[in-house]
Order: structure tokens, then sequence, then C-alpha cells
């Protein structure tokens, strides 16, 4: 059984008006199963950290509709959106993006503050999720005292550690040498192992082995869409209830 | 949402911490106006202090009359500014004094009537010393000490007085002047009795009795015709009744008066209140200039942070991208305002003190310290912190999370 996560109609995004008029999207349509590892590809300016940035709700369709979860989120309010992306969304960036002031531990604790979590919960959760990706013995490191590879592996737990429907991430490797981007991905793989949903931007091809479904994208909608595995073979969560008690087994 | 709350608050502690210095002078940009308030709320409180101490000693049998020339009216202030005396416009006279006598229940009855003259004994000449005219009640109501002698008494009031503290120094150094004689208005008088030195003065009579001589205003109005009774001080037989007749004495007096309602009567802690408009008026304007430097340390606070939501908008970004909602944003900046400002507070409440204490030190006032005080200026750190913090809140609130992003530090 497959699951819709993300399902896009029509979805158009605008920029300026008259003459200046330009498209990121035309009339984009996608639907997203869980336990996808979609890849997005394309030339620059091809729409890619615009589909990324509306389907984590930090940015708004001109048009079309967007159902995540079968919710229409097309036209929330902030408030519930920013919830959302508390609740439902974990975003992978490509400079990292952790507070250079706050201990990693901290920044990896950071999404369960908005979801009112207590203090302690909070850390002990960040705390699980940074051993996992074997930074437990840095919790206390700021960002700066960290590898790049480190610093995207701590981005990566602050991604996962409030269990959300789908991971984003934006190039997460582009700012990594070879090394270091083999071990995000091999982490990226083995929390895809899991049944979790990731949606990837890259400009590196040799990224798609990793992949079970990779969309090129030419000028604001797809070019090519391929899935490299049947969507009944797609991993799934153990079991679909709370996701909670999913993650306490490991 | 407590939770919330404590994890806005360490936000703003760690946020001030990283900033000692910043945070340090912002604080005392707030703590300056605060101080300044402080300490003119504190000596204007040890004044009202000072003459509700006073009444308090008296007893609480005590009403007061005054003439009606300035209740609260700032043109009637600047008038009395600019006449040539003060005291020319009462409408009080030694009528309403008799009127009052009559009224059942009042025991004793004692006009304040000021006027000035030169003063001489013989040998020294005062220039222009304060003589009061009252009646001899006036030591039934207020209790005073004497170094020598007593006060004037229905027996010899037409040719005696009683001389203040600083006045009998003056004119006969320390020997005892009872029984000699003072020139003023072209009549001699004999000393009867003279104060023990008061030292306040501030009193509810608004008069310097150290500097005062005190004589019959019967006396007094024969020489210079009409006295300005400037209060009349009335004692009732039992306090349970100071209300009934205070009511009675308003009816009275504007019956007797043909219809005239200008003048009140007080009882109680109102009788402090107007003990000087005009002092009132002051300490008004003073609070107001201090009001000033708060505002400007409110700016402060507003610059720093503007500064801060600038220096952070990559936070604001990434914290909006892990499901920050605005008001999150608006409440942690709101936080790190608030506590800057209550910080300021706090110090400008010691330093305020701390000033009192060291102008005490050189005037008569001792610095006053009460809740309300502290309670009014805490109240005002707060909604400077608010006014001033809400509005680089909303700043960092509206940021665009995408555009926060790309900013890099």
């Amino acid at each position: 059984m497959n699951d819709t996560v993300i399902e896009l109609k029509n979805i158009t995004k605008r920029y300026g008006y008259g003459d200046t008029e330009s498209f990121a999207l035309k009339d984009f349509d996608l639907t997203v199963k869980r336990g996808e590892f979609i890849m997005i590809m394309g030339p620059s300016g091809c729409g890619k950290t615009t589909l990324l940035n509306i389907m984590g709700l930090l940015d708004r369709a001109s048009d079309g509709e967007y159902y995540l979860n079968g919710e229409d989120v097309s036209s929330i309010s902030a408030a519930r959106s920013a919830r959302l992306r508390a609740k439902k969304i974990g975003f992978i960036f490509q400079n990292f993006n952790l507070i250079q002031d706050l201990p990693i531990l901290e920044n990896v604790a950071l999404p369960l503050v908005y979801v009112n979590k207590p203090r302690t919960v909070r850390l002990k959760s960040a705390s699980e999720a940074l051993r996992r990706f074997h930074l437990g013995e840095r919790e206390y490191y700021l960002p700066s005292q960290l590898s790049g590879g480190q610093q995207q592996r701590a981005a990566i737990a602050r991604a996962i550690v409030s269990d959300p429907e789908i991971i984003l991430a934006d190039e997460p490797t582009g700012n990594l040498d070879s090394r270091s981007s083999h071990i995000v991905m091999e982490e990226l793989k083995a929390i895809h192992e899991e049944g979790n949903t990731i949606i990837m931007v890259t400009h590196n091809p040799a990224l798609t082995v990793y992949a079970t479904r990779v969309i090129n994208m030419l000028d604001g909608q797809i070019d090519t869409d391929i899935k490299t595995v049947e969507d009944h073979n797609l991993p799934q969560p153990i079991d679909n209830k709370p996701k909670r008690h999913r993650r306490r087994r490991h | 949402m407590s939770l919330l709350l404590r994890t806005h608050l360490k936000l703003a502690r760690t946020s001030i911490k990283e900033n000692r210095t910043r945070s340090f002078l912002t604080c005392l940009g707030i703590a300056i106006g605060i101080a300044s308030i402080i300490l003119i709320l504190s000596l204007t409180g040890s004044i009202s202090n000072l003459i509700s101490e006073e009444i308090s000693d008296i007893g609480s049998g005590l009403i007061v009359v005054r003439p009606n020339t300035s209740k609260d009216s700032v043109t009637s202030i600047i008038e009395q500014l600019t006449s040539s005396s003060s005291f020319e416009r009462s409408n009080l006279s030694y009528k309403d004094v008799e009127t009052i006598k009559k009224i059942d229940g009042v025991t004793n009855v004692a006009p304040i009537a000021i006027s000035s003259n030169t003063i001489s004994n013989g040998d020294n000449t005062l220039a222009s010393a304060t003589v009061l005219g009252t009646t001899p009640d006036l030591i039934e109501i207020e209790p005073m000490t004497f170094r020598f002698g007593t006060f004037i008494s229905d027996k010899n009031k037409e040719s005696s007085v009683v001389v203040g503290h600083t006045i009998a120094l003056q004119l006969f150094n320390t020997q005892n002047p009872v029984g000699k004689t003072l020139h003023f208005y072209d009549q001699r008088y004999i000393i009867v009795g003279v104060l023990e030195e008061i030292d306040k003065s501030i009193n509810f009579d608004n008069v310097d009795y150290d500097n005062a001589i005190i004589m019959d205003i019967e006396t007094l109005g024969k020489v210079i015709g009409q006295p300005q009774i400037q209060q009349i001080n009335v004692k009732a037989g039992s306090t349970s009744e100071l209300e009934g007749i205070s009511g009675k004495i308003r009816e009275d007096l504007v019956a007797s008066k043909s219809g005239d309602t200008n003048f009140s009567v007080a009882y109680g802690d109102e009788i402090t209140h107007p003990a000087s408009t005009l002092f009132t008026i002051v300490s008004g304007m003073l609070t107001l200039v201090a009001s000033i430097s708060l505002v400007v340390g409110g700016i402060g606070v507003m610059n720093i942070m503007l500064v801060s939501v600038s220096e952070r908008t990559h936070e604001i970004g990434i914290r909006k991208a892990v499901g920050a909602s605005r008001y999150n944003i608006l409440m942690q900046f709101m936080f790190e305002a608030l506590i800057l400002s209550i910080l300021g507070g706090i110090m400008g409440i010691i330093l305020g003190y701390i000033l009192a204490f060291f102008v005490s030190v050189v005037t008569p006032f001792t610095p006053y310290i009460s809740w309300q005080i502290i309670a009014i200026t805490f109240a005002t750190t707060l909604a400077v912190g608010v006014i001033f913090g809400i509005y680089p809140a909303i700043k960092a609130a509206a940021k665009n999370p995408i555009e926060s992003l790309k900013h890099y530090r």
C-alpha cells in the first residue's frame, strides 16, 4: 500500500508582471508516494529550488493546488504552514544552515522547540539523533568547530529529529568533498531505507544511483521522469502508526 | 505555551550574554531614565510623607479649610507665580473663623494668616520676617514645644507674641528673650514664648515656624486691616464625625459667604495633597523631563534590537524553516527587548535610590521607598520594553524565510 504524501496539481510560480513576467514553474504536476527517494536535476534556473521551497511551505505558488498528506495547503495561513513545517517537513541545505551560536545539540533540537516539546525531551531526542550520525561525542561543539561533512550530518539529524513526513534536501553535497559526500549520501540512503520520503535537488548525476526516481526539469516543467524502483518495492515504515515507536527501535 | 516562554527567556539570556557590553550600555540608557524618575518620585514622596507624618502626630481630628485659589489649575499657578504676593487672593476672612467656631463638634479653630514686616528689638533689626496671625487655639491643634515661655493666651493676646527659633537666635543670640519687647507695625509686643527648633521646612500649614513670629489674628488685624487667611485649621471633638463636620463647615461657610464656594474643606489624607500645588507642578515637570531621558533610553533599546534583528537574519531564516511561526519569532525578540529594559529598570531603581540617598545627605529629605513607586517604575519599564521592542520584533517576524536563508554572516 502506497500513500500519497505530496500531490501537486498545475503548480505555477510567476515572477514579475507584464513584459518582465517569467515563470519559475509552469503547470507543474507531481505526485510523491511514501518511501520514494526522488532526485531532481536540471540546469540552473529551471525552478528546482523554487519547487523545493513550495513543497517545503517556505514559498507559495502563484497558482495551482498542493495537497500534503491529503490536506489542501495551497492557501493555508502562515501560522498553519509554520506548524506543518515543524511537524511534517525536514530541510537539509547546501550550506548546512546551522545556527553558529548554538552547540549542535541545540541546533538539532531546534525543530522540537516549535512543537512544544519539553527541554529534556528535546535534548534527549537530539542526542539520540546525533549518536545515530556518529556525532554523539561532539554534542556541545559549535558548528564552526566541525568539518563540513560533520555539519551536514548534524543538519540531517536536525531534519529527521521531529519525524517528518518528507525530507527536502537542496544540494546537500554541494559544499562537500567527495569523501564527505559519500558519507552523507550513505546516511540519506540509510534513512530512506527506513521508509522516509526524500526529495533531493542535485547537480551531480553520479548520485542518481541512490534514487528511486529521477526527475529532469527544464524551464519550470518536467522534462523526463524515470522510476527505477516499482512503487510496490519502495521501502515502507515498519509500522505506519505513530512513527515515534518506529524510531525508538533503532 | 509556558514551555515556549521558557525557551524565549533562555534565548534572550543567551543573546544578551553574548553581547555583554552592548547589552550593558543599552540597559544603562534605560537605567538613567528610571533612576531620575525614582529620584524625583522618592523625594516627592518624602515630602508628602513628612506632611502625613505630621498630621498623624497631630491626631486624626484635623479638618483644614483652604481658599480655592489654585485647585489643580496650571494657569492659576502661573498667576500666583507672577503676582507679587501669593497670599493676597485669599477669600477666607476672620468672619469665617467665627462661623466655624459655632458649629457643633468643633473644639478648636485656628486660622493661619501670613504677613511680613521689619522687626526690631532696639539693637538688631530683621528686614523682613514672617508674621503669622492665628488664635491661641493653634497650640491645641498643633502640638509645639517651647524652649522658653508659653504660647499666647486669650488673656495676653492683645500685646504678646511667640517667636521662632531662628528669629530668636538672630535677635537675641542665646539669651532668654521672654519678657523682652519687639517692635513692628509701629507697635510694641512682649515676647511670651520661644519655640524649640523644628527644622522641618515643609508642613501642612506651609509655614516655616523657625522663621516666624506668631501673634493673635485680631491684634494683627488692628494694625494691617483685613489679614489674608491662607488656611483655617479645625479640630473636631471626635474623629468619627469628621465627614459630618466638614460637610457642615462647607454648608455654613457657603451660607455665610452668600453662595461663594471658592474654598475647600479637607480632612485625613486629603490634607497632604495640596500642601503645595506649585510643588506638585514642579515635580510633575521634573518627571516629564526625566521621562524624556527614558524615551531616549527606549530608543537605545530599539536601536540595539534592530541591529540584533539584522545580525540574526540568517538565524531567523533557519528558525522559520524548521517551523517557527511569525508569533514565535516576534516573541523571541520581544522578550529580548523586555529583558533588556527590565534589567535597565532594576539597575535604575537601585541607582535612583543611591542617588536619593546622596541627595538626602545634603537636604532635609529622607528618601522615601514605597512599593507603589517601585511598581510604577517597573510598569513604566515594561511599557518601554514593549513600545520600543515591538517594532524590531515585528520586523524580525515579517522576514521572508527564503531571503533570510540567503543572508550569510
